[in-house]
């Protein structure tokens, strides 16, 4: 996935001032930061915030990453699983006292039911793959945090079991159980969502 | 989940091996008796269906792009430098750099780790601080800016304001209580140090005194001998009662 040399000397020459390696890093994580943040938080506007905050953790402490202990990607991953998981434990309170019909930005404030309802008819078949998108997308929301995080590491970040452990610190015996049920968990949601339509 | 010892398998065995089944990589036997499993129990069966589903749905997810200006706001809230790389349309020609800006992009890419220290939150509230403990010694002490405007530095003034603060100084110094009493201190301990010299011949004690001499006097007017008036300008000749009496008055003037 990485050049270790080639990042370990992009991160010296940031942790020696360089804007324009740290500009690099910058440009080659963001789309996949982002992308864990908004599948992890649900929300664009969160997604976005989130990535900011990872970037400013990392630019801070640049200076602890040892390439020795592991990949630079497993560290990013780190840091952004971290912060999501903080992020998670203060707005519990919020989500506490949400509807369980709640939706992301993109699904309309409807229930999932009724979304796919909606999609009998659809214009075309990218209009189609980008509602069903939406809908998984809202199950996957509804997902306990542990499950959540292994099933976007695994299945929409494409990490392998080792890394996915040292990201969240339990075995991979562990990582495997938690997949295995997210992905069953998701499932049920879809199949419980589409049979109350149908 | 129930446990199931039928083909040789148990739940938590299949369990285990469900990813590396989904992952293709299972063969040989072990698929043979994992197949086995999933279609004899009754728990594990739906499990690798809903687990098979679960994977393909997540698999149709697409990647979410960012939005637009999320590295410029990155950049922005990190370096604080916005990334001119960014906003520059493509030039097929460099831009004429002048050897001024050349010497300011060298001196700016040398100070580049100096501003990224002083930009440091801990760098900017050490400063702070040590202002402000600044400011409060000097507002202590007494020193006011609008003081320092007034200050003379011409050498004659300098040496006056140095003559001034040391004795200013030493007059702090010696008014310290603590001070003042060691002094005394020292003082008295010298005293019974040093051996007892003849003193001075003490006067007489009036109240002993038996000789009903009269006591002399300290003062002594030397203008008047015997009850003789000596006056120090008369010219001599008649005496003092046959001169004539003048009377002079004075008028001091007050400025």
């Amino acid at each position: 996935m990485e050049d270790v040399q080639v990042v370990a000397m992009l991160v010296r020459r940031c942790i020696a001032g360089d804007s324009a390696a740290w500009e690099e890093i910058v440009q080659t994580y963001n789309r996949r930061i982002y992308n864990i943040c908004y599948r992890f938080a649900g929300s664009g506007d969160d997604a976005e915030d989130l990535t900011q905050e990872v970037f400013i953790k990392m630019y801070r402490t640049l200076s602890s990453y040892d390439s020795s202990k592991g990949a630079f990607v497993t560290w990013v991953t780190t840091i952004t699983r971290n912060l999501l998981v903080d992020h998670f434990r203060k707005t519990k309170q919020d989500r506490m006292t949400d509807s369980m019909d709640a939706t992301t930005e993109h699904e309309d404030a409807q229930p999932l039911s009724e979304q796919i309802q909606d999609q009998s008819a659809p214009p075309d078949a990218h209009v189609r793959q980008r509602e069903v998108g939406e809908t998984v997308h809202a199950a996957l929301g509804k997902l306990s945090p542990e499950l959540r995080e292994a099933v976007i590491l695994r299945d929409l970040q494409d990490m392998d079991y080792r890394e996915i452990a040292n990201v969240l610190k339990v075995p991979e015996g562990t990582v495997k159980s938690r997949i295995n049920r997210g992905r069953a968990e998701l499932a049920r949601l879809l199949q419980r969502t589409y049979r109350q339509v149908m | 989940m129930p446990e199931q010892t039928s083909n040789g398998m148990q739940c938590h065995e299949f369990d285990g091996l469900l990813s590396d089944a989904l992952d293709g990589l299972l063969s040989g036997a072990k698929l043979d008796r994992f197949q086995a499993h999933a279609r004899a129990c009754p728990a594990c069966g739906p499990l690798f269906a809903e687990a098979e589903a679960g994977r393909n749905w997540l698999k149709g997810l697409t990647e979410v792009e960012p939005p637009a200006g999320l590295v410029e706001n990155i950049l922005a809230s990190t370096t604080g430098i916005a990334s001119d790389r960014l906003r520059a349309p493509a030039l097929s020609t460099p831009p004429r750099v002048s050897w001024l800006e050349r010497v300011q992009a060298r001196f700016s890419d040398a100070m580049q780790p100096i501003w990224a220290t002083v930009r440091q939150p801990r760098f900017a509230m050490s400063f702070g601080m040590a202002f402000f403990s600044l400011s409060v010694a000097l507002s202590v002490v007494g020193v006011k800016p609008s003081d320092l405007r007034q200050i003379s530095l011409r050498p004659a003034a300098l040496r006056h304001t140095y003559y001034n603060t040391q004795a200013r100084v030493v007059r702090y110094y010696d008014n310290i209580r603590l001070v003042y009493e060691v002094q005394s201190r020292v003082r008295g301990f010298k005293r019974s140090l040093t051996p007892a010299e003849p003193g001075p011949v003490k006067p007489k004690d009036r109240k002993n005194d038996t000789s009903k001499e009269p006591e002399q006097k300290q003062e002594r007017n030397y203008s008047q001998t015997e009850n003789n008036l000596i006056l120090a300008c008369a010219p001599l000749g008649p005496s003092v009662n046959d001169l004539p009496v003048v009377s002079v008055t004075t008028y001091r003037r007050f400025v």
